[in-house]
């Protein structure tokens, strides 16, 4: 990483590639006004990167938009100025704005196939660029368009440019739209969540390919991101957003090691760190909810969730002091003695950003490495929760084939596994290996082509609608989407109730069982007459959650339950998860493309590569050496956040073959770093035993492997 | 590409069969005796049986269709009850008259919507896009023959601008049609007008919220390329769908319009045909129509499959 | 976000206060859909348009002089004191006419639109959750009847069998089915993916109660829409049919039929049918007013 120095004066030779001051931008939606920046200052300096990082609403990508003036027609800038390169842009007219975006700010943003226009060739789209801002001739363009591709390794890129873009992978759309934003060189280039969305490994890879840049171009970086792993790994500074405040700001190595905003903090202890599990600790959750759009706060915009809260707090809101410092102190002192008047606080009156490298809004920063934790339910062990009593389920030599016009796409080829009760079984894998359609065989969403599914001993029925209600009981499933979930046109005590009526076993009330569920998820009683769409995501996962277990599930599949919250939010979940598999001893299959997540939930992992079990053990032997050549490289392709375990970058070759003509021999060779040769090739490989319990399919026996992947020690991680 | 339109020629094959069954069901079979439907209850009974032995009816059904169907097929349609002319020719004649009327007015009509639809869709809610959705919406929904009738009075009658009738007299060039045709045309283009623009504006506003308009717009380009080069692009492919099946209330609209001008296409003919109970004409006509409409929408598949490479592709 | 009020009350009180807050906000939400139409000016224009023709249709009789009533003495006036739009070719008061002739359209058009969302929607939702060899067939069938234009189709049917107006309600509404069908299947295949759907099979639910109770509550909006265009084109249809005289017979005050037997006079006495043509037109954009005003609040 390299390293920028911070100026020492605020007077540069060369002006800052951002500057923002005092930005406060306003969104104007059915007659309310919602404020959702407030104040914002930050800086980047030419050539450095920095991370904006927060969750959903804090006002990270309106902060983007200001920046590149395509701020939506509902919102105003309603004081404070963006500099870019030195230059306002609210004074430019619109042709020079044009001229400025492309040539001195360019963004990357998510999803990378609907931003490029799905009619028009590659080449004419990058093209583009250079022939409105450097005037060029078409055969001249597409010549810089050839070379834009190269610099982004895009294979073959004279292929490429007479492509279409849904003939491209995901990873590859995506560094095409790098190479368009860097095409003429912009002095800032934004990135907004790019590879969210992406699998695991494309996200590494597009991560190798901007720190490569970084070493050819000039260019700053503002990454706006919710993962602070990618931060970790790309930024220098970082800067951490709350409900349209900044509150902590600094280099990206003290701020992960140590906090100084409570919220900050709070963040670090809920994101399950590599090696953790859940019998190990519980996850931290922040209490309370993350404040709606443009909602008005009072005091510190953090106080209503902070466990370190004092009256103080509450009252008059922090400034943004200089850490280590004590203006902070000082700061609450003069508060306290200061009368109880929220108008005579002055929000925009900061020390001067830029001038010291940390800053915390808080009164309390000294205290916050000491920040008081909650108490969470911890995990028993596998043994008090009964799992080594037998199979709950047995899954044998399962497929399933789609037909996708006159193509086959075997999405599940002989699958596998067995569960016992009480345990967790974590299905981790990239798109397109088959967790979600074996999930679906399982609980009879769809039909299997061969094999079978037994349960407690006998075998089901293959679809959910010819299951006996004792079985529909026993199975149940946690999705994905809360936002569809649950249907919105019912109350969700409506639904609860529907679903003690047809799974709930025994008599009792059908009223009192519903209270005791909500109770159960911790959602109050007053959320029930609501309908799903004025609940928050996280209420509506649990909601989803008490429906699963209505009838005293044995087995519940949770399909990515928490992949579409927040992180805070996710962990409440991951703890409530938990809290029920010790109370009501259930077994959960549980699938998640986040391999931390997995890991600390898990008892036993299984990892799967198009449509295959390539890997099964418990989740240390699986996240350990010798393991599988694919899961060495997924686990080094995860952007940590301890600093201290320097993992080697291991790359996949190729891209991700398609389902209808899997590889032969074994499926991955295509792009494993260990392939043996010709036998990788043409025989399918053998199941290893590494140890009892944990087996692997490759040609490499457990020793020589062992041997292979020891040779880089990595280091123990640190703990928070 | 060629495949793309060589499977759905192939598959025009079954529905066109499906729709000849229909037709000849709904003509011979639906009023059970077809002589006694044509000639009318005071006809004797005599006169009904020697009519029906005339037109085949007493043979059984599926000979009758089949007689009938493969006679289409190879150019043979019969001969007019009513006017004891060959129909084949007939229809084709007055098939003619309704395409250059049709014709005339898509040809005038499907840019100026377009453009209209486009200007509505980038500028959404305000007061332009307001007055085109308004006024276009309440020029098509008014019937043919309302907007025809109003139109004739104003025009033809009162201000004397424009001929009563739809046809130039006999010997006159051929370009005077076109003169004459104007005012028959105009209730037509109102007709498409609407629905040609509204589909339009939902396509330009669809694609303006899509992302790849805002890379355009952060990529630096000028508003005219973003416009033509990316919006327009995407937006004709509702557009020019909806122009395909708008091609049904088209032909309706030729039905009404050549009534109320008495302009011999194949509307009017279908009309007289229906009213006077001459089956075999309207068999021959409405079949015909039917392939037409049926041609019309393969048309629009192609252009939208031009427009689209994922469809052009099969990707 | 609890009141002043809710703490100061006991839990009982506060469970109690929390269910009537509830409650007011299902209604406020209610309300704020029809105080957004009430808001929209497209919406109340066509809604107001509408109203006085059903109210015409109701009522006119009672308001107006006879709209059969021959007088052979007064044909083909020019408006006046007596007769404000004038008289026909058979001396009938041009404005009675008007007014009455709203009531056939009024009684057709809803009447089919119902028919076609009925047999549309059942074939829909079926078509659309069951998918497979059912939605395959019934699509195909779907498109042969829509290789017809509507037009053609109902002359080629009336003329066969006979005019009344059941037969026309009933022809409109069959012919409009195929068309809603595949609205409605549009809508369920787009719901029918949800994993609220999905749910409810793993609750061991039956079709029917997922087709009715699941997914049909989700799609009111589109059907609602889809009802209000249908009606629209409902009076279109009806209206041409008799223009072309396949409809209703004399001496029916029917615009169509009106406007059809009165063109000839076009020259000489233009007010027989400028003023049945500006009602007809009244009603069709009312109706379509209304249409985009529902579609606009609907989609915000």
């Amino acid at each position: 990483m390299s390293a920028v120095e911070q100026p020492a004066n605020s007077a540069d030779a060369a002006p800052a590639a951002l500057d923002v001051r005092d930005l406060e931008v306003t969104f104007h939606r059915r007659g309310r006004d919602l404020p959702v920046l407030k104040g914002v200052t930050l800086r980047i300096a030419r050539g450095e990167a920095y991370g904006l990082v927060g969750e959903s609403g804090c006002g990270k990508t309106t902060l983007a938009m200001a920046a590149l003036r395509y701020l939506a027609a509902n919102g105003t800038v309603d004081a404070g100025q963006v500099l870019v390169d030195g230059q306002d842009l609210s004074t430019l007219s619109e042709e020079a704005v044009r001229k400025w975006r492309g040539e001195q700010i360019a963004m990357v943003y998510q999803d990378p196939a609907t931003a490029l226009s799905p009619a028009m060739r590659i080449g004419d789209q990058v093209a583009e660029v250079f022939r409105y801002h450097e005037g060029l001739g078409k055969a001249e363009a597409i010549k810089r368009a050839r070379e834009a591709l190269r610099r982004v390794a895009l294979p073959d890129p004279d292929a490429t440019l007479r492509r279409y873009p849904f003939e491209l992978s995901g990873g590859q759309q995506q560094r095409v739209v790098i190479a368009m934003a860097l095409a003429v060189n912009p002095h800032l280039l934004v990135l907004d969540e790019p590879t969210t969305g992406l699998d695991a490994t494309v996200e590494a890879e597009i991560l190798d390919l901007i720190e490569e840049l970084r070493g050819r171009i000039n260019a700053a970086i503002l990454l706006i991101t919710h993962n602070l792993g990618l931060v970790r790994r790309l930024c220098e500074r970082v800067g951490v957003l709350y409900a349209g405040r900044l509150v902590e700001e600094g280099p990206a190595r003290d701020i992960f090691t140590d906090p100084r905003h409570p919220y900050t903090m709070g963040l670090m202890r809920c994101v399950p760190r590599f090696g953790m599990n859940k019998t190990d600790a519980a996850l931290q959750t922040i209490p309370g909810t993350l404040p709606a759009l443009g909602e008005p706060l009072q005091g510190c915009v953090y106080s209503a969730r902070c466990p370190m809260a004092k009256p103080v707090c509450s009252r008059r809101e922090p400034d943004l002091y200089a850490w280590p410092g004590d203006a902070g102190a000082k700061g609450a002192a003069k508060a306290e003695a200061m009368p109880a008047d929220p108008a005579a606080y002055s929000p925009h009156h900061a020390s001067p950003v830029g001038e010291a490298p940390r800053h915390a809004r808080c009164y309390f920063s000294a205290d916050v490495a000491d920040m008081p934790r909650m108490t969470p339910v911890l995990a028993t062990s596998l043994e008090a929760r009964g799992a080594t009593e037998g199979d709950v389920l047995e899954i044998a030599d399962v497929s399933r084939t789609f037909k996708d016009g006159r193509r086959r796409l075997t999405a599940v080829h002989d699958v596998s596994l067995s569960l016992k009760r009480g345990e967790t079984f974590g299905l981790v894998g990239e798109s397109g290996s088959g967790k979600t359609t074996l999930a679906k065989c399982v609980t009879g969403l769809i039909a299997p082509d061969s094999g079978s599914v037994a349960f407690e001993g006998m075998t089901l029925r293959a679809t959910a609608g010819r299951r006996s209600q004792d079985a529909l009981r026993a199975i149940q499933m946690v999705f994905q989407n809360p936002d569809s979930t649950l249907n919105p046109a019912w109350s969700t005590r409506a639904i609860l109730t529907r679903a003690v009526r047809k799974l709930g076993a025994g008599g009792g009330s059908v009223r009192a069982k519903v209270d005791k569920l909500s109770a159960d998820v911790r959602v109050e009683p007053r959320f029930l007459l609501q309908r799903p769409t004025d609940l928050s995501g996280g209420q509506k996962q649990r909601i989803a959650i008490a429906r699963a277990f209505a009838g005293d599930p044995t087995l519940v599949i949770c399909d990515e339950p928490a992949s579409a919250l927040d992180v805070s939010v996710q962990a409440s979940i991951l703890n409530l998860l938990v809290e029920l598999q010790t109370n009501e001893r259930v077994s959960y299959v549980f699938i998640s493309h986040d391999l931390a997540v997995v890991r600390y939930i898990s008892d036993r992992i299984g990892v799967m590569y198009l449509a295959e079990l390539i890997e099964v053990g418990s989740a240390e032997a699986v996240f350990n050496p010798p393991h599988h050549p694919y899961t060495e490289a997924l686990l080094s392709s995860i952007p940590k956040l301890d600093f201290d375990s320097q993992q080697q970058r291991i790359p996949l070759r190729g891209t991700m073959p398609s389902l209808s003509e899997p590889p032969s021999g074994c499926r991955f060779h295509t792009r494993c770093h260990r392939i043996l040769g010709d036998i990788c090739v043409n025989e399918v490989p053998p199941f290893q035993e590494a140890a009892s319990g944990h087996t692997y399919q490759c040609h490499i026996p457990p020793d020589e492997l062992l041997a292979l992947q020891t040779a880089t020690e990595p280091a123990a991680p640190i703990e928070v | 590409m060629l495949r793309l339109i060589g499977r759905r020629l192939l598959l025009m094959v079954p529905t066109l069969i499906l729709v000849s069954i229909l037709i000849f069901a709904l003509a011979e079979v639906l009023p059970g005796d077809v002589g006694r439907s044509i000639l009318g209850p005071y006809a004797t009974d005599e006169q009904v049986r020697i009519l029906n032995k005339e037109l085949g009816a007493d043979k059984p059904l599926y000979e009758r269709y089949a007689r009938w169907a493969g006679g289409f097929v190879t150019g043979d349609w019969g001969d007019s009850l009513l006017l004891k002319v060959p129909v084949f020719p007939t229809v084709m004649k007055a098939l003619g008259n309704s395409l250059l009327l049709a014709g005339f007015a898509l040809l005038i009509i499907v840019p100026v919507s377009i453009v209209l639809g486009v200007f509505a869709g980038l500028r959404r809610d305000s007061v332009l896009d307001r007055g085109i959705t308004i006024s276009t919406l309440s020029m098509t929904v008014i019937p043919e023959f309302v907007s025809g009738v109003v139109l004739l009075y104003i025009f033809a009658v009162w201000l004397k601008w424009l001929p009563v009738t739809a046809m130039p007299p006999d010997g006159s060039p051929f370009v005077s049609r076109f003169y004459y045709l104007i005012l028959p045309a105009i209730p037509l283009m109102f007709l498409e007008l609407g629905y040609i623009a509204r589909m339009a504006r939902v396509g330009t506003v669809q694609v303006l919220a899509m992302p790849y308009i805002r890379t355009a717009v952060l990529k630096g380009l000028p508003r005219r390329r973003v416009i033509f080069g990316h919006v327009l692009r995407n937006a004709m492919v509702p557009t020019v769908t909806v122009i395909g099946s708008q091609v049904g209330w088209l032909i309706g609209g030729l039905v009404v319009i050549e009534t109320l001008f008495v302009y011999p296409g194949i509307g009017k003919l279908m009309v007289d045909a229906a009213q006077t109970h001459d089956v075999v004409m309207l068999e021959a006509s409405v079949l015909m129509v039917a392939v037409i409409y049926m041609a019309a929408n393969l048309i629009a598949d192609i252009v939208v499959a031009l427009l689209n490479p994922r469809i052009r592709m099969g990707g | 976000m609890a009141t002043p009020q809710a703490a100061a009350a006991g839990p009982g009180e506060q469970q109690i206060q929390a269910n009537a807050a509830a409650m007011l906000e299902q209604r406020r939400q209610r309300r704020y859909l029809v105080k957004a139409l009430l808001r929209s000016p497209t919406f109340m224009t066509g809604f107001v348009i509408v109203l006085f023709w059903v109210f015409m249709a109701l009522f006119s009789t009672f308001l107006t002089q006879s709209p059969t009533d021959i007088d052979a003495m007064a044909i083909l006036q020019a408006p006046s004191a007596a007769h404000w739009f004038g008289t026909d070719d058979l001396g009938r008061d041009v404005l009675a006419r008007t007014m009455a002739g709203a009531r056939t359209v009024l009684v057709i058009a809803p009447l089919a639109t119902i028919l076609a969302l009925l047999w549309g929607g059942i074939i829909g939702l079926v078509s659309g959750f069951y998918r497979g060899y059912t939605d395959e067939i019934i699509m195909r069938l779907v498109d042969v009847l829509l290789a017809l234009p509507i037009i053609i189709t109902s002359i080629l049917v009336l003329s066969l069998l006979g005019k009344s107006v059941a037969i026309v309600i009933v022809v409109i509404g069959a012919l409009f089915t195929p068309v809603v069908s595949r609205t409605i299947r549009a809508a369920v295949i787009g719901e029918r993916e949800r994993e609220y759907v999905m749910a409810a099979r793993l609750r061991g639910e039956r079709s029917a109660f997922v087709m009715a109770r699941e997914i049909l509550p989700n799609i009111t909006q589109p059907i609602i829409v889809e009802g209000t265009i249908r009606l629209g084109y409902a009076v279109f249809t009806a209206a041409t049919l008799s223009f072309l005289g396949f409809g209703l017979v004399p001496p029916s005050p029917d615009w169509g039929l009106t406007i059809a037997t009165e063109r000839i006079f076009l020259q000489i006495a233009p007010w027989t049918v400028l003023f049945p043509a500006a009602a007809l037109a009244s009603l069709v954009v009312g109706v379509n007013l209304i249409t985009d005003g529902l579609s606009r609040v609907f989609s915000k």
